[in-house]
């Protein structure tokens, strides 16, 4: 079968909205308007990850029972968290400004003077801090602390503030999705990509049964990914991800895998799995059978909700598959559109190859 | 005694010498395979753990103990033929320098590490500061790719009354709880036995498997490193440890309890293991599921400062004795029925 295409619309839609860990709904309302008419069950779990089930096709003749279980081939789990990392306003200062802190990793140095995307209203404020003529010398050489900073709404008391922000609300960057030949930049890549990469191959019904997860939470500690896996109690797990790109001036070489435009990145291991080796070789195998070009995940570093779901239940064998991006976890992020078109198309593959050969 | 004794030097040599790092442990599961032929059912589970059943009438225990060793990943080899590589496991990278790493197909490679300006000769050595020299100069990238996983070459030896290997923490638990089945063939528990994969990675093997076979009482027999004040009371050579207190654990004392009625009825002489700071697979399993009661058993070891670990022969061979009497069956609470 010829694999489905990489919804590029999707990713537009997913990326600018906001979904800050623990606060994923309006991701999870585009994504199950994009998904409904074509799954046979979708939820909302208890923690709010959007699960949804869905059956091959039947054969069109008739076999006997033995035969269609064995053409059928295993569960499968697809995993993509819907979430982001971002901002909490956890303080609302007299004079309106909104004290914050980060939700998920962000590098502090990247922070001041970016717009961010207040609440459920979408309120605009800028994050601030003491300008630097009003910084002693040494400290203007320091990175300033997330404490120091105030997230500026045009608020000038607290009860202007008040009237459209709460404690408890969440920030997220203010980027626009833009598309520049096959560059697309925005803000979530981390893990928007994913998400889309998932809803392409659910609407055109995979070739083995899958339960297709949208988790919650992932940035502050693979949360909704591990009692989502344990419901579907699934035979194999593969989690699709965006992750770092290393190329930049002044990284060698070695250390700039993957790339951003080199294909599907696979992981071999990270800091919460040691994928199985079975299924990194299946997709090593597909990419090489399909002429899809794959590159390895630098081992070591990171780690994904694949972790959670691997040592759920009495085990999962499990796999990720990721797209490289530039500067994810930052406002604004680069990713080249044939790599999720790749991913989905070496992840339908791989389905395929799963139904023949998975014992 | 004898028979546990030779049967623990017999084994032990080639599981100290069998591959499996965390997480590709086929090597070591062979090696078992082998050693436990006749012993049981045995099984394989998702996360590599080798599992053997041997059923009973009576609770449902769970022993468990660790196979994986130490290892490194490449995460890329460069036209020099010189490698950069991540670890596996929790050694400090300074005890892994010079040591051969060997593949599983039998390729080797050497580990040395960069000795940078100010370096305090080793002491505060970083993982990233290691490197791999596989000799092969331009080739070296195609012949290891990024993702090769290898161990650490283990060459046991027999000094006087110690086991010397590097792989002494993974493999001398799995010795005696080999020797005990075999001493021990009938078994009044249905008896399931996990030799766990990725323990070095956070008893990631013990934690699917407890799931898996949700036992009603779980036995971790494992080594624990003496080192530093808080393990100074204990002794290598003075007898098997039985676990009051680590990281994320404490003694089931019902579970304890039949521990140390083995102990006595095995006349094997204990000590106590109370740590803070380090633990085993025995935190994982006692909390599978909704509990359950667990017990550990820990041989004492000394590290050496580089790759391999001092084990002394008479506490494996008293584990083994020990395990082996709680599964034959140990009188009941009050001692003399």
């Amino acid at each position: 079968m010829i694999a489905p295409p990489f919804d590029d619309a999707l990713l537009g839609r997913l990326s600018e909205a906001s979904g800050v860990s623990g606060g994923e709904d309006a991701v999870r309302r585009i994504l199950i308007d994009d998904v409904r008419d074509h799954v046979d069950t979708l939820e909302i779990d208890a923690l709010g990850s959007l699960v949804a089930r869905i059956s091959p096709a039947a054969p069109r003749s008739p076999r006997s029972k033995g035969s269609r279980r064995s053409r059928r081939g295993p569960h499968v789990l697809l995993c993509a968290h819907m979430d982001e990392v971002g901002l909490m306003v956890f303080a609302i200062e007299k004079d309106g400004r909104l004290r914050v802190r980060r939700v998920g990793g962000i590098d502090q140095r990247i922070l001041v003077g970016q717009v961010f995307r207040v609440g459920a209203s979408g309120l605009r404020g800028v994050l601030g801090a003491l300008p630097p003529h009003l910084v002693s010398r040494p400290e203007r050489e320091k990175v300033i602390s997330i404490e120091d900073m105030y997230l500026d709404i045009g608020a000038s008391t607290r009860e202007e503030a008040e009237r459209h922000v709460a404690v408890g609300d969440y920030a997220c960057f203010d980027t626009a999705y833009e598309k520049w030949g096959s560059t697309r930049k925005g803000k979530a890549f981390d893990d928007r990509v994913g998400c889309t990469v998932l809803a392409s191959l659910v609407k055109k019904r995979p070739p083995v049964p899958v339960t297709a997860v949208w988790s919650v939470q992932e940035e502050v500690g693979l949360r909704g990914a591990g009692a989502a896996a344990r419901r579907a109690n699934a035979d194999v797990a593969i989690v699709l991800e965006g992750t770092a790109s290393g190329e930049a001036p002044g990284a060698s070489p070695g250390e700039s895998a993957p790339l951003m435009g080199g294909g599907p990145a696979l992981t071999v291991q990270d800091r919460t799995l040691m994928a199985d080796a079975r299924l990194v070789d299946l997709l090593e195998r597909t990419g090489k059978e399909r002429k899809i070009p794959t590159q390895w995940k630098r081992p070591g570093v990171g780690g994904t909700d694949a972790g959670r779901i691997s040592l759920s239940g009495a085990g999962i064998p499990s796999a990720v598959v990721s797209v490289a991006c530039r500067y994810i976890h930052a406002p604004a992020a680069y990713l080249d559109v044939r790599d999720p078109q790749r991913v989905t198309a070496l992840v339908w593959h791989t389905l395929e190859s799963l139904r023949k050969e998975w014992t | 005694m004898s028979t546990l004794e030779s049967n623990v030097d017999a084994l032990l040599p080639e599981l100290l010498a069998a591959f499996g790092p965390s997480g590709r442990e086929s090597g070591v599961r062979r090696a078992l395979r082998k050693a436990l032929r006749g012993l049981g059912t045995l099984s394989e589970d998702a996360t590599g753990n080798l599992r053997l059943h041997r059923p009973g009438r009576g609770p449902r225990l769970l022993l468990a103990t660790p196979m994986d060793a130490a290892g490194v990943i490449v995460t890329r080899v460069d036209a020099s033929g010189l490698g950069r590589v991540t670890l596996l496991g929790t050694r400090a990278p300074v005890e892994l320098v010079g040591s051969t790493v060997v593949f599983e197909d039998g390729r080797k490679a050497l580990l040395g590490y960069d000795r940078g300006p100010g370096s305090k000769n080793g002491a505060d050595l970083e993982a990233d500061q290691l490197f791999l020299e596989t000799g092969l100069g331009k080739k070296g990238e195609r012949e290891f790719p990024v993702g090769s996983v290898g161990a650490i070459e283990d060459r046991p030896a027999r000094l006087g009354e110690f086991w010397c290997g590097a792989n002494i923490e993974g493999r001398a638990g799995c010795a005696a709880v080999v020797a005990a089945l075999r001493a021990a063939r009938s078994s009044r528990y249905d008896l399931h036995v996990v030799f766990a994969a990725q323990s070095g990675l956070g008893a990631r093997g013990a934690t699917t498997g407890a799931f898996g076979i949700d036992p009603e009482l779980a036995v971790v027999v494992d080594v624990a490193h003496i080192e530093g004040r808080e393990t100074a009371g204990i002794a290598v050579g003075k007898g098997p440890c039985l676990g009051l207190k680590e990281s994320g654990y404490v003694a089931h004392p019902e579970a304890l309890a039949l521990l140390k009625r083995a102990a006595s009825a095995a006349r094997v002489k204990t000590q106590w293991l109370i740590r803070e700071h380090e633990g085993t697979d025995a935190r994982a399993i006692r909390a599978a599921r909704i509990g359950v009661p667990t017990a550990l058993v820990a041989i004492p070891a000394r590290r050496s400062g580089a790759a391999f670990s001092l084990a002394h022969a008479r506490d494996i061979t008293q584990t083994a004795a020990l395990v082996a009497k709680l599964l034959a069956g140990v009188p009941a609470k009050g001692g003399s029925r």
